[in-house]
């Protein structure tokens, strides 16, 4: 029993580190920037953490919806979006390199 | 002394068979130059970093040969998914004329905003081709999938289509001297044994002029032209790519329309995937 449970455990958190976070951002053209999460595995991001970061202060903090996506007001000046799954598991994206 | 040889050959889309008769005395050296047709949707990258408008062309060549172009009839249905999301393109398409190597024909040119993240399962169903060597109309229902951002959405699913080749290994991720598995399918049921054609993009393709570049290798011989595999009793294949570029698999007559206006029909299954370099 032990020894079935050690197994699980084994499998289940060497899935985790196989998982490639990743994030798209695209501006609306509407003032508003959509930036969706997921992992390279297909699984949903549903909950992940997100924020908006400007001079190294989030200015917006949220989670992915069940869509795995978050809209966000469009900054002004410089800013990075951060798709936040844990250590190992962050997306940082420029905001100058989100366009329509 | 006669000899009868039975040849079993693909011309054109179209198992036949020829009875010939000939003496012992001739050997006669057989050789047909009739290279596969397959409808290509085409835009020059299929795994996008990020979201963006896409260029497609939409030709019905013979990819590898490019020794005539033929005229498209029509285009029944033209359409993407995404993420279960089905977007009807047809009206975004614009006729265009498509210079091959050596005629032009009427093609097809379309705009897309590849914007979300995932798969974007594209599918062209065109109106069928009457091909006058064979008496026959070719309909190819034809499947791309682009990427954007890598994250994998729906590029396995199998949408139920009359002709179609169900992706095992993502069309868009593959290295040169990488592999591509797929399963022949007909309204969701496999076709045994499916007949295949392969066939590399052998040219560039100029966008902006709507014509084929040069050449870029020759074939040893006709057989590695369209290349001819055969899918296992569970329709499924594996074919190694030798090369990157666009690769296209046609399996024939898989569909289950065998007639159109009172002629015979191949119906067939065309997917496009795309080698990558390691570089």
């Amino acid at each position: 029993m032990i020894k079935n449970i050690l197994i699980s455990l084994t499998i289940a958190s060497s899935s985790l580190f196989a998982h490639t976070a990743i994030m798209s951002c695209f501006d609306n053209g509407d003032g508003t920037i959509t930036c969706e999460g997921g992992f390279s595995d297909g699984s949903s991001a549903s909950g992940v953490k997100f924020r908006v970061e400007q001079n190294s202060k989030a200015i917006f903090e949220s989670k992915m919806s069940e869509d795995s996506e978050v809209t966000f007001k469009k900054p002004n000046g410089a800013y990075n979006a951060v798709f936040d799954a844990g250590e190992g598991h962050q997306v940082h994206i420029k905001g100058s390199d989100i366009t329509e | 002394m006669i000899v009868i040889i039975i040849i079993n050959y693909n011309l054109k889309g179209k198992k036949m068979k020829k009875i010939i008769l000939s003496t012992v005395a001739a050997t006669t050296i057989l050789t047909t130059s009739a290279f596969a047709h397959f409808q290509m949707l085409y835009t020059p990258n299929t795994a996008l970093v990020k979201g963006q408008t896409i260029e497609q062309k939409h030709i019905f060549t013979h990819p590898f040969a490019d020794e005539h172009t033929m005229d498209m009839a029509g285009v029944e249905e033209f359409y993407v998914i995404n993420k279960e999301k089905k977007t009807d393109l047809k009206p975004t398409l614009k006729s265009i004329t498509f210079q091959g190597h050596h005629n032009s024909g009427k093609a097809y040119e379309s705009t897309y905003k590849a914007r979300k993240m995932g798969d974007h399962v594209f599918v062209m169903k065109p109106t069928p081709y009457f091909e006058a060597n064979e008496g026959a109309y070719i309909q190819q229902i034809t499947k791309s999938i682009i990427n954007v951002a890598g994250a994998p959405t729906n590029w396995d699913a199998e949408l139920g289509l009359k002709a179609e080749i169900v992706p095992l290994t993502k069309p868009y991720a593959i290295w040169e001297h990488g592999s591509f598995t797929g399963i022949v399918k007909s309204n969701g049921k496999v076709v045994p044994n499916a007949e295949i054609e392969v066939e590399y993009l052998n040219r560039d393709v100029d966008m902006k002029n709507n014509k084929m570049g040069s050449s870029r290798v020759e074939a040893p011989q006709d057989a590695f032209v369209t290349m001819t595999i055969k899918a296992n009793k569970d329709g499924e294949f594996t074919f190694s790519i030798p090369k990157a570029g666009f690769w296209g698999f046609c399996a024939l007559g898989a569909g289950s329309d065998t007639e159109y206006k009172g002629k015979e029909l191949s119906q067939d299954a065309v997917i496009w995937v795309e080698a990558k370099p390691m570089k």
